[in-house]
């Protein structure tokens, strides 16, 4: 580069420097007009179309309480968000219990780095297969001729096949499970990861028992990650209608079920307002996570 | 002591979960190789052979299981997210550059963007059906299951570089703007050879996340059916080995996609290295 080249620049460069956030509006502005078009108007879209006159054929504006009416009038429906809420308490429980104990091993027991990635990472190459996929593998393992029901024959265990494991909201259940735990375990052992061990080898210089100092410093000390892992699951779970279609031969119907077969026969006021109420749930539920802990003081 | 006993109980609970995320996959692969077409997806096996995977590429002859409607669908699928991946790693890159600097709405926009990953595919797909349908709008894939899909990928694009950046030294542009190098220079000749493997993480993300990404097309790809949706239109109906061949497929695929980006993550990684050695010389 010559002189004059780089005084030219140079001039050009100064008024760039003093409109410092200038830049950065520009830089922002791309991304901010995107997620407003394409998130925060079509969840506006939402509230305002569940309040839209639905007829057989068409949807107008003109404002009414029918469609809300309609949902809290149905046994069906409010039968789905009793089931939606009850399956999603169960998959909740079931990450947690089941996740604690492998988080637990990972972040606390498993001193090498190294090993401590590679488990990780185990746990984590699952979701390099298709979504669907996941949920469609459950059905050879469970049916009744599938391969639990075979091994606990040939086991001798059971003489006859268990029926209730396949299209039942026991399915359900351990498909979710399966599908989600790694959002409970995650976030869990990176917080056990974090606890000085010598906190823990005072305790139990002072005598208290391994149950004792799980109780009362490992999971307060984990609290903040099982609070994120529960936000993880609460809002996939909630969010979820593919599952329970795959795995409970359409008889368990959450409210993502509904959504789709009224998007489906275009009910579009209706399917709305079961979109208001499923975000309602998922916003109380994440605000009630955050009051436990305060995650920004935490993390 | 009790602890003594834990560790290895803790080991073998560790295996047994592992085997509960994996066992699915295992049974499923194994089912792949059942015989055609009149295997069932059940065990037994009746005859190990490579007969669904010929179905899946159309090799196999007629029979009463159509084929999967792979083909053009897996074209769409694999376009959609390339446009995605650059479409949300540029916004996620720019975005992310700006968040270096402090400006007034900075905690509220943070939250607008990560807002994109927490609601869930269903609120966003029916949201932005809404939004076409009352607009007039036609719905395709390209179009409005394009723009749901960078609202999804965008927050972790973002993410990513956002650590990449917290990590960055920035005296080395500091010292190409004080000899007078242009930023958009600057840019290019200095950060975004530093933050190249971080660009490539968030590349990866979004174009595996768009791929796979099925509640969200549901409702905003219109007619014209992406993989996943062509994958789940098949469930309706009874599944045969067909559905786990094309589980093992795509598998290997998303392998495939993780090997390339190791070999290119390790290619920049030794570039870097061989560039400080030079300027150390």
């Amino acid at each position: 580069m010559t002189t004059t080249e780089l005084s030219a620049s140079a001039i050009e460069m100064a008024p760039q420097s003093s409109s410092k956030s200038g830049g950065a509006y520009l830089l922002i502005g791309p991304a901010v007009v995107w997620m407003t078009l394409f998130l925060v108007v079509p969840m506006a879209m939402i509230v305002y179309v569940s309040f839209w006159t639905q007829t057989t054929f068409k949807i107008e504006s003109t404002l009414t309480l029918a469609s809300w009416r309609t949902f809290f009038a149905s046994d069906t429906y409010l039968s789905s968000l009793w089931t939606t809420i009850r399956i999603w308490l169960t998959v909740l429980a079931a990450t947690f219990f089941v996740g604690y104990p492998t988080a637990l091993f990972v972040g606390l027991f498993v001193k090498n780095k190294t090993l401590q990635t590679a488990l990780l990472v185990l746990c984590v190459i699952p979701f390099w297969t298709s979504f669907l996929i996941r949920v469609v593998a459950w059905r050879p393992m469970l049916g009744k001729e599938g391969a639990i029901n075979i091994l606990l024959m040939k086991a001798g265990i059971i003489h006859q096949p268990i029926e209730a494991l396949l299209f039942t909201e026991l399915s359900v259940v351990i498909g979710m499970t399966q599908i989600y735990v790694v959002f409970m375990v995650g976030p869990i052992a990176f917080m056990l990861g974090r606890i000085d061990p010598n906190i823990l080898e005072a305790a139990r210089d002072l005598g208290a028992g391994f149950w004792r100092v799980l109780r009362k410093i490992i999971f307060p000390l984990s609290l903040p990650g099982v609070v994120v892992g529960a936000i993880f699951v609460t809002v996939m779970v909630l969010g979820e209608f593919a599952t329970s279609a795959a795995l409970s031969g359409r008889k368990v119907n959450l409210l993502g079920n509904i959504i789709v077969t009224q998007v489906g026969s275009l009910k579009w006021a209706l399917a709305s307002v079961v979109g208001v109420i499923l975000t309602t749930i998922m916003a109380i539920v994440i605000a009630g996570l955050l009051l436990v802990v305060d995650l920004k003081k935490e993390l | 002591m009790e602890s003594r006993l834990l560790k290895p109980m803790l080991a073998i609970y560790v295996g047994l979960f592992l085997l509960f995320l994996y066992g699915p996959f295992i049974v499923l692969g194994i089912l792949s190789f059942q015989k055609g077409p009149e295997g069932g997806p059940q065990f037994p096996i009746e005859e190990w052979s490579l007969f669904w995977y010929r179905h899946i590429l159309g090799l196999a002859p007629p029979s009463r299981v159509s084929p999967l409607p792979i083909g053009i669908s897996l074209v769409r699928s694999l376009t959609l997210a390339f446009m995605t991946m650059v479409a949300s790693t540029v916004l996620g890159v720019m975005a992310a550059q700006a968040f270096r600097r402090n400006f007034r709405g900075r905690s509220l926009v943070f939250y607008l963007i990560v807002l994109g990953m927490i609601v869930p595919g269903v609120l966003v797909g029916l949201g932005s059906a809404l939004v076409a349908t009352t607009t007039g709008i036609e719905r395709h894939w390209y179009t409005t299951a394009f723009a749901t899909h960078v609202v999804y990928t965008l927050p972790f694009c973002f993410l990513v570089m956002l650590a990449i950046f917290n990590r960055f030294d920035g005296s080395v542009e500091e010292a190409a703007w004080s000899l007078g190098v242009s930023p958009a220079t600057t840019f290019r000749k200095i950060t975004f050879p530093l933050i190249f493997p971080g660009v490539l993480s968030a590349m990866l993300f979004a174009f595996t996340l768009s791929y796979d990404e099925f509640s969200r097309t549901l409702f905003s790809s219109g007619r014209e059916q992406t993989l996943p949706l062509a994958i789940y239109s098949t469930f309706a109906v009874e599944i045969h080995p067909n559905v786990f061949a094309f589980g093992v497929l795509t598998t290997l695929f998303s392998f495939a996609l993780l090997a390339v980006y190791a070999i290119l993550m390790s290619l920049s990684v030794r570039r870097a290295r061989r560039m400080a050695i030079q300027e150390a010389v």
